[in-house]
């Protein structure tokens, strides 16, 4: 791999290019069509590929392959050819630091180490150049895990997800960590979910329809939109009280079933921070879930700002992947998800156009970007 | 999460003094056994009882105490395990109760990194079916 100049933290001023991001999806949201078997595996990455949801494909390692991670030479063979039948463009698997596996024992560095080798082992097994990983590994872990994304070649890229989000202390302890590290396969995932503006009306329609009454749908959507002019919590201390005001607000309205509920929902999946804050990241930026949660009878994403972010990516010349990634599923059993994974993807293409660029769409543009946007250091 | 497809319609059987119905995971991915930390079955609100309860999974049976330390077996998103106990019933129209305890186990709920600090989810279904009597107690 070739390492190029480095895009420091300063590379705004110095007048970037626009950014054209490659349009995919993550097969994470269309959970409830595979969990419902109406998909298997290969159906679904036949159906992204003839909907046009590519060219990016990602996956969820423990979700989508049994057995994973470990992963058989024959398995590996037949994905790969399908993937390069159908047109496809393989972006990020996504794995995951399970420290607790067993729960009452959680793993030392060395077993957690072991374990996530073969995750990696699999990602580049399986064709993937990019690891999606999770908050659970620290900068240690991180910094202890690049010799071997760089064996594999595949990038590490933590995922910044709400009630974190770029500027919490958390992510820039990482960050900090990136930069001394200095291996350009240590990076991030940009989770949209941190940057929402609203509680979002379907999740809203769903309570209403668990006979949720609109007085205490008004006073959820309040008290998040409270929060969002607080901007995010500081810290683990302020989330949890966070927590604990929307289960109070249940219980205030004699529905104490949905106080977790509300509080999951309003504070991990709902995050209030703006847009600008992922600039404080940016440089390390290798991967985006282009998250989202619904689209509206005009069209549009009514509690994820999807233009600005992607105006965003492309002002700051990202030319990496981003998967739309559907969470609405969670309580959306009325809609049908590939309707609203168009509906989202044409938001992008617009935005991108708008913004002066365009996402791209072709398979061999994507896989010559991608190769470009992850073989970046980022060195300051 | 999908609490409302744990249970299975029309998995409900009996035989030998048991009951035993398919439950499906609510969670988007793959657990192994160490996670699947607790299950109640209950039938017209009478539960079986706690040490008679048998998990089935990937062609094995277990008990929750077996499954503790298992990390090589895991409840994969699309299979069916078969949750079992001693109760007595008759091949008509039952209310099945299925409550499940589980660990996320990449989520960490509190900065100390210690045991008993990740997160661990509840959750039930409750489904009204015709009881299958079989002839085998494991059919």
């Amino acid at each position: 791999m070739t390492l190029r100049q480095a895009q420091g933290p300063h590379r705004q001023a110095q007048g970037p290019e626009l950014g054209t991001p490659i349009q995919g999806v993550t097969l994470y949201s269309f959970t409830r069509a595979f969990h419902g078997r109406e998909y298997d595996l290969d159906q679904l990455i036949r159906k992204t590929a003839a909907e046009g949801f590519g060219p990016g494909l990602e996956i969820i390692g423990f979700s989508s392959f049994r057995g994973f991670p470990e992963i058989d030479d024959h398995f590996a063979g037949r994905f790969s050819d399908l993937v390069d039948e159908v047109g496809l463009v393989r972006t990020s698997l996504a794995v995951n630091a399970d420290i607790g596996l067993r729960p009452d024992r959680l793993m030392n560095q060395d077993e957690l180490l072991a374990y996530m080798r073969t995750q990696m082992a699999a990602a580049a097994k399986l064709g993937f150049p990019i690891a999606r990983v999770q908050i659970s590994l620290t900068p240690d872990s991180m910094e202890a895990l690049a010799p071997i994304a760089e064996e594999y070649g595949v990038t590490l890229a933590l995922e910044v997800h709400a009630d974190q989000y770029a500027s919490h202390p958390r992510i820039l302890a990482l960050r900090d960590r990136y930069e001394k590290v200095g291996s350009p396969f240590l990076g991030f995932t940009m989770d949209w979910g941190a940057t929402v503006t609203g509680f979002a009306p379907s999740l809203v329609e769903a309570y209403r329809r668990r006979g949720a009454s609109e007085e205490l749908l008004a006073a959820v959507v309040q008290l998040w939109d409270d929060f969002y002019e607080q901007g995010p919590p500081a810290d683990q201390a302020d989330h949890g009280q966070r927590f604990g005001r929307f289960i109070g607000l249940a219980h205030q309205h004699g529905r104490p079933d949905l106080g977790i509920d509300f509080g999951i929902n309003g504070t991990g999946l709902f995050g209030p921070a703006r847009v600008d804050d992922w600039l404080e990241i940016m440089p390390w930026v290798k991967h985006v879930h282009g998250k989202f949660f619904g689209i509206d009878e005009n069209g549009d994403e009514p509690s994820v700002p999807v233009a600005d972010l992607i105006t965003l990516l492309v002002d700051n010349g990202y030319s990496g992947a981003v998967s739309s990634e559907y969470e609405g599923w969670h309580w959306n059993h009325w809609q049908n998800p590939f309707e609203i994974v168009r509906g989202e993807q044409a938001i992008q293409r617009t935005a991108a156009e708008a913004a002066g660029s365009r996402m791209i769409t072709d398979a061999a543009e994507a896989r010559r970007a991608l190769d470009a946007h992850l073989a970046h250091a980022v060195r300051a | 999460m999908i609490p409302d497809r744990i249970i299975e319609q029309g998995t409900l059987t009996t035989a030998g003094g048991r009951a035993s119905v398919e439950v499906r995971l609510p969670w988007y991915r793959a657990l192994p056994a160490s996670c699947i930390s607790g299950a109640k079955l209950a039938v017209d609100g009478v539960e079986a009882p706690a040490a008679s309860l048998r998990w089935q999974m990937n062609g094995e049976e277990f008990t929750f105490a077996e499954m503790k330390n298992n990390t090589a077996q895991w409840w994969f998103p699309t299979d069916s395990a078969v949750l079992s106990g001693d109760l007595e019933m008759d091949a008509g129209e039952h209310e099945v109760r299925v409550d499940l305890e589980l660990y996320i186990p990449y989520i960490i709920m509190s900065d100390e990194n210690s045991a008993d600090s990740v997160l661990h989810i509840e959750e039930h279904d409750t489904k009204t079916m015709t009881a299958r009597q079989v002839e085998e107690a494991r059919a």
